[in-house]
């Protein structure tokens, strides 16, 4: 049994050396977050087809369920002063989503990649900085270090730092895990059953035991946990914290 | 076919995602968040502009309410008045014709009672008369002889004064 995981592919790379950023590639996780955006994109404008105002088809009433449950999730959890958020949090969400599940189409998803988690995580990092310091002024942002006693400061830096990481490792890890298990199970299966059928003497059993036909059945049982669960159990819990982050960020 | 580490960070990637993220923010702006408030914006107007409506018709059928009573009470007024009306001149005329018919009456009593006393002057007349020549012939026969005509008729004058106011 020889299981092999590895990153993503790396599709092709261009000869350019840039200064810090390195050579730029194009990876697997790229052109499936490209697959991604043209899903998503795809399915609003297929759900935002001939609106109408009144007799509504079920179509339009689930695009407007769609719209209506990311304002009331940012504005019921953050407040009405981050209506304008309300766009980004769903494209995160959405981006989130598609990318996990997608890998129940046989791609790897881009969230296989700690990259795309680190600039989701980032971001909102920059965000939370820049809610606090328009909430307290610069002053106010640097003094919250030194609270409540000067020697804390380290901490209080560290603790900072940790919300961008804790954010984006979560994410990884729990889809990377999803990935990692899913290896083994097949793996472990197609193992299982080539011992199984290598019983069969002969032949027979030599051609049998080539076709992991354990494989059928048990690992859609556990997917319906580590894709579909953990995809988006992992999308909404980063979506939460980046709104509970930056409604805290704007508490005075 | 080159393959990434498990676990990496690769800043191309990085921007790369970051900028996919922005893009994406975009086109669910464009495509879903614009064309859906639009259309809710759309239906609360349209919401908004029906109940005005409504409020207006309400205002509407208020009014005319209002004015159907106004004339209905008018005319309630006016019919009354008309009936009044009526009713005095009719009471009026039954009053003349009553009065018309006592004042008839009257007058044709005043006719029978003048000539009923017309009546009786004439036969009193008569009587008169006949009385006086009875009286005549009697107080000729009695006195047998041919007295003046003027005494007699002074004669038979007293005698009827006398009748008469025996009678």
């Amino acid at each position: 049994m020889n299981i092999d995981i590895t990153g993503a592919r790396i599709f092709y790379t261009f000869p350019f050396d840039f200064p810090i950023l390195g050579k730029f590639s194009i990876t697997e996780t790229l052109v499936v977050s490209w697959i991604v955006m043209a899903v998503i994109t795809g399915l609003c404008i297929w759900l935002t087809r001939d609106l109408k105002v009144e007799n509504i088809s079920k179509r339009q009433a689930f695009a407007e369920m769609l719209v209506e449950t990311a304002n009331n999730f940012v504005v019921g959890n953050a407040g009405e002063k981050f209506r304008g958020l309300v766009p980004f949090v769903a494209a995160l969400f959405a981006t989130s989503v598609f990318s996990n599940l997608i890998s129940l189409l046989g791609l790897r998803s881009p969230t296989a990649d700690l990259s795309t988690e680190a600039a989701w995580a980032g971001l909102v990092f920059v965000m939370i900085t820049h809610q606090k310091i328009k909430t307290s002024g610069i002053g106010g942002y640097l003094k919250g270090y030194t609270e409540p006693i000067f020697i804390m400061t380290p901490f209080n830096v560290l603790s900072e730092l940790a919300t961008p990481i804790s954010l984006a490792c979560r994410h990884f890890g729990n889809i990377l895990s999803g990935i990692v298990i899913n290896a083994l199970i097949y793996g472990s299966l197609a193992a299982a059953s080539a011992a199984l059928f290598r019983l069969i003497p002969g032949a027979v059993g030599e051609i049998l035991s080539h076709i992991p036909v354990l494989s059928v059945g048990v690992p859609a049982v556990l997917s319906v946990y580590f894709d579909w669960f953990t995809g988006v159990m992992q999308a909404f819990i980063f979506c939460m914290l980046t709104i509970m982050y930056l409604a805290n960020a704007a508490e005075e | 076919m080159k393959v990434q580490d498990l676990v990496t960070l690769v800043p191309w990637t990085i921007v790369a995602q970051l900028c996919n993220l922005f893009i994406q923010l975009l086109l669910i702006k464009r495509f879903l968040f614009k064309p859906i408030g639009e259309i809710l914006e759309k239906r609360r107007q349209k919401a908004d502009e029906q109940i005005r409506e409504a409020e207006e018709a309400k205002a509407q059928a208020q009014a005319m309410k209002e004015s159907y009573e106004k004339d209905m009470a008018e005319a309630r007024q006016k019919a009354g008045e008309i009936l009044a009306t009526a009713q005095k001149n009719a009471a009026d005329q039954s009053e003349r014709m009553l009065q018309e018919a006592a004042g008839e009456a009257a007058a044709i009593r005043a006719r029978a009672q003048s000539e009923v006393a017309q009546e009786r002057r004439k036969a009193v007349n008569e009587a008169k008369n006949e009385i006086g020549g009875i009286a005549m012939e009697i107080a000729g026969k009695v006195i047998e002889r041919e007295i003046s005509e003027e005494d007699h008729r002074k004669l038979i004058e007293e005698f009827i004064e006398n009748v008469g106011e025996a009678s």
